[in-house]
């Protein structure tokens, strides 16, 4: 699938294209800020996108969220605080929290693929927060 | 004789016809005289309604002696600072002839101030007419101030505590600030020095370097699993050994791909000091780490992996069947020392047993208090 990365720290968004790469995907842009976002998403829809929400120009990230889920394009939050997200989660699938492990991003990665490709029995992995659960939890405790 | 002098005259002439008319062994009189409370009498038939008798205590309380008062109404006890109000009352009283209790500012011939409980009666004959008015004065001025004093000190204290609690209040603002800062700064260091290992495994030609590389790489992502569940309990202060313990077997279960690998768990939350978070999840690393990789290299197998209290101790137990054989010196080594530093740090106890194909190693150690391992 196509995917888009919105993360300001360059390192970890080279690493994360490679791992994406390496999971048999097409990384079709990158982006720091929200402008770049938006610039990316308008040059080539992506499939999916993965969203850190402290951008460049601040924490931009809902935002960027909430114009991929204006589009119906699949997302998941990539932060190191996710009780920074809102409580409707934005339109996003979920969160993966930093710092995740590479066998964490590779577990949620092939999850997300399956999903978007209508696999619907796959087991979520323990890395990534489903925007459903968090739900869940806030509406009590589960049994 | 001036007019002063003629109201004086019949002023005091009207006091002495009212103490003439009580014999010297009349209780009430005496009483009057002698009681401590300060008390006057007024004739409100004569011009001005006149002070006609004043008791010796009025006397000690406002510094006038009974012959500078007789004569005069009683307005000159009032001052700059008297209430109107009270005043205008105490007159709508004296024309209703009614009984009056209020409360107002006088003052003493030496100009100083007093509060005065006054209460002010009619005091009517056969016929029903007003033929005198009788007033005490209570000095409650001591009361007052004492209020006033406890009234300032109460209104400085709730501002101090108003304050202090002002301060505080950023203070911990501040403070959330600081720890969400830290917080978010030592998980994208942990992110960026992972990516970096990664990096150059991922760069090197060298199997055997990049064996390495990866092996750091797993050590520094137990840290990220660690420093990812501190802070998610409302104590922050306690942490979840069995949390950690259950993402890192999910990390491993999708990751290894080996279908002749099968990874379980029982896994109950034990809660331990956030301080004992890292070396403890060095120990499970450990553990299952070495588990797997004897697994990976011998042709599978089945790992179990518990986290749960024992008769009062806290237990991390990995059980596997694949064969127990060395991997590799180097692998081996840093996984016994990692092991064996994290238990002596937390005076955990090692206890391996093999038999057979199985290997079981336990981890115990004491809970430090029932509180942080209930569940």
């Amino acid at each position: 699938m196509k995917v888009l990365i919105v993360e300001d720290e360059m390192l970890l968004a080279m690493e994360l294209e490679n791992e994406v790469e390496m999971a048999g995907h097409q990384v079709i842009g990158t982006a720091a800020t929200r402008d770049q976002a938006r610039e990316a998403i308008a040059a080539q829809r992506p499939e999916f996108a993965f969203v850190d929400i402290h951008l460049q120009d601040g924490p931009t990230g809902i935002e960027v969220g909430r114009d991929l889920a204006a589009k119906n394009i699949p997302y998941v939050f990539v932060s190191g605080n996710i009780k920074k997200i809102p409580r409707d989660f934005a339109g996003a699938l979920g969160a993966i929290e930093k710092p995740y492990t590479i066998n964490g991003m590779k577990n949620a990665l092939a999850y997300i693929s399956g999903l978007i490709e209508g696999c619907v029995e796959l087991n979520p992995p323990a890395s990534l927060v489903l925007a459903e659960d968090v739900e869940l939890i806030e509406a009590g405790p589960r049994i | 004789m001036t007019d002063n002098e003629q109201r004086r005259n019949a002023a005091q002439t009207a006091g002495d016809r009212l103490v003439a008319r009580h014999v010297r062994e009349d209780p009430f009189a005496a009483a009057f005289k002698a009681t401590r409370m300060p008390m006057i009498v007024t004739d409100p038939n004569q011009d001005d309604n006149p002070i006609i008798f004043c008791n010796a205590a009025f006397e000690k309380l406002t510094g006038y002696s009974a012959e500078e008062v007789v004569g005069r109404n009683c307005r000159f006890l009032q001052g700059p600072n008297t209430s109107r109000e009270a005043v205008a009352r105490i007159r709508a009283s004296v024309e209703a002839g009614s009984d009056i209790a209020v409360d107002i500012l006088n003052y003493k011939k030496d100009g100083s101030e007093f509060w005065n409980a006054l209460f002010l009666s009619p005091v009517r004959d056969d016929d029903n007419r007003i033929v005198y008015f009788f007033a005490s004065q209570l000095d409650f001025t001591n009361v007052k101030s004492r209020e006033a004093d406890l009234a300032a000190a109460r209104h400085k204290a709730e501002e101090e505590v108003a304050k202090n609690t002002e301060r505080l209040q950023s203070a911990l603002g501040a403070k959330t600030l600081l720890v969400h800062e830290v917080d978010h700064r030592v998980k994208n260091n942990l992110l960026t020095m992972a990516s970096i290992v990664k990096l150059q495994a991922r760069i090197t030609k060298n199997q055997d370097h990049r064996q390495i590389l990866m092996s750091v790489l797993n050590r520094v992502e137990a840290l990220s699993t660690v420093q990812r569940k501190l802070f998610t309990l409302d104590d922050v202060s306690r942490f979840d050994i069995a949390d950690v313990a259950r993402e890192m077997v999910s990390d491993l279960v999708g990751a290894i791909k080996r279908p002749d690998i099968r990874l379980t768990h029982e896994l109950h939350p034990v809660y331990v000091p956030a301080v004992k978070a890292t070396p403890l999840a060095l120990i499970v690393n450990e553990l299952v780490g070495d588990a797997v990789r004897r697994g990976l290299s011998d042709g599978g197998g089945q790992i179990h992996v518990v986290v749960k209290r024992l008769n009062g101790h806290f237990l991390i137990r990995v059980e596997d069947t694949s064969i127990p054989v060395e991997v590799d010196i180097e692998t081996a080594e840093i996984g016994r020392i990692l092991l064996e530093t994290s238990a002596r740090q937390v005076g955990a106890k090692i206890e391996r047993r093999t038999a057979g194909h199985r290997t079981t190693v336990d981890v115990t150690m004491l809970v430090e208090s029932p509180q942080e391992s209930e569940n």
